[in-house]
């Protein structure tokens, strides 16, 4: 073998050598644009099910403190039941009462 | 020559797919740390996400709850008051038709008892007027009355429910002793009155 066909075939072999490792280097590129876009979607599958879970909890919350404002009713209007029965008990009371006061005071 | 050429060539790719296998393990290794730091940061945006819906569903609680006591607070608020008006509507009622009542002739007097000595003066001018009252329910009066007054009947009931009024000659003092006047003067005790009669404490 000549000295020029040992350096070609040195140049060749340093071509495929480069090849190989710019492949490599192409390869992990890939490999971390993909995994990036997998974390991407991990996260946003991650913040998806957070809303949802956010929805619910809202949801329930409004939900039990409603049940609650009804409670708060029944609540109300056994108060007013219980003053407009003790004012047809006391009226005539109260009115005797008061009008003794402004007659007498 | 042909020897160490091959070895030449077979070293240059040997290190080139070394270093190839160094590049695809160290993107490996990133692509590794980028997926843990994700799960890591998504896990904490998550609970983030859930830590504020849960201050914020408190809060919506909170809002509900609070929004319906008030509502409810007024409307007990409003039902005493409507019992405590319709209370006074009876007082007034009363009051109007004390002409009736064996008390008027003793409250007539004693109404004008008080307004002359409030005036304080000699000669006081008096108007009494009550509902369905004549001169003739109002003999006793006179005895009560200064010798030098002026006493002045109104047919119709002074301020809508009856009452006194007195005056010294000149009008400068006045002092109003009507059924309307003493409710308003005793508007405080009688709010209490009632109020601790019909609910109670």
């Amino acid at each position: 073998m000549s000295g020029i066909d040992a350096v070609k075939k040195i140049v060749e072999t340093e071509a495929q050598a480069r090849r190989i490792v710019d492949e490599a280097s192409a390869k992990a590129q890939q490999i971390i644009s993909e995994s990036r876009e997998q974390a991407e979607r991990i996260r946003q599958e991650a913040i998806a099910r957070a809303q949802q879970q956010r929805e619910e909890i809202l949801r329930e919350a409004k939900s039990k403190a409603e049940a609650e404002a009804l409670q708060s009713d029944k609540e109300t209007e056994q108060v007013l039941n219980s003053y407009r029965k003790l004012s047809e008990e006391r009226k005539s009371a109260a009115v005797s009462k008061a009008v003794e006061l402004i007659l007498n005071a | 020559m042909s020897e160490s050429l091959e070895k030449l060539q077979t070293r240059i790719l040997s290190d080139a797919k070394h270093k190839a296998e160094e590049t695809i393990k160290d993107a490996q290794a990133k692509s590794q740390q980028i997926l843990e730091d994700a799960k890591q940061r998504a896990q904490r945006e998550s609970e983030e996400i859930i830590a504020k819906a849960n201050v914020e569903a408190e809060s919506i609680r909170r809002s509900i709850l609070s929004s319906k006591v008030r509502v409810n607070r007024l409307r007990i608020l409003d039902e005493k008051n409507r019992i405590v008006q319709d209370i006074i509507h009876g007082v007034e009622d009363r009051l109007s038709s004390i002409s009736k009542s064996e008390q008027f002739e003793e409250t007539a007097q004693r109404f004008v008892t008080e307004a002359v000595k409030a005036v304080d003066s000699d000669h006081p001018v008096v108007r009494i007027g009550f509902r369905d009252v004549s001169k003739r329910n109002l003999d006793g009066i006179s005895r009560v009355f200064p010798k030098g007054g002026k006493l002045v009947i109104d047919e119709k009931p002074i301020d809508d429910l009856g009452g006194v009024v007195a005056t010294d000659p000149e009008g400068r003092v006045v002092f109003n002793n009507t059924f309307k006047s003493r409710l308003e003067r005793l508007d405080n005790q009688l709010l209490t009155l009632i109020s601790s009669t019909v609910f109670g404490g």
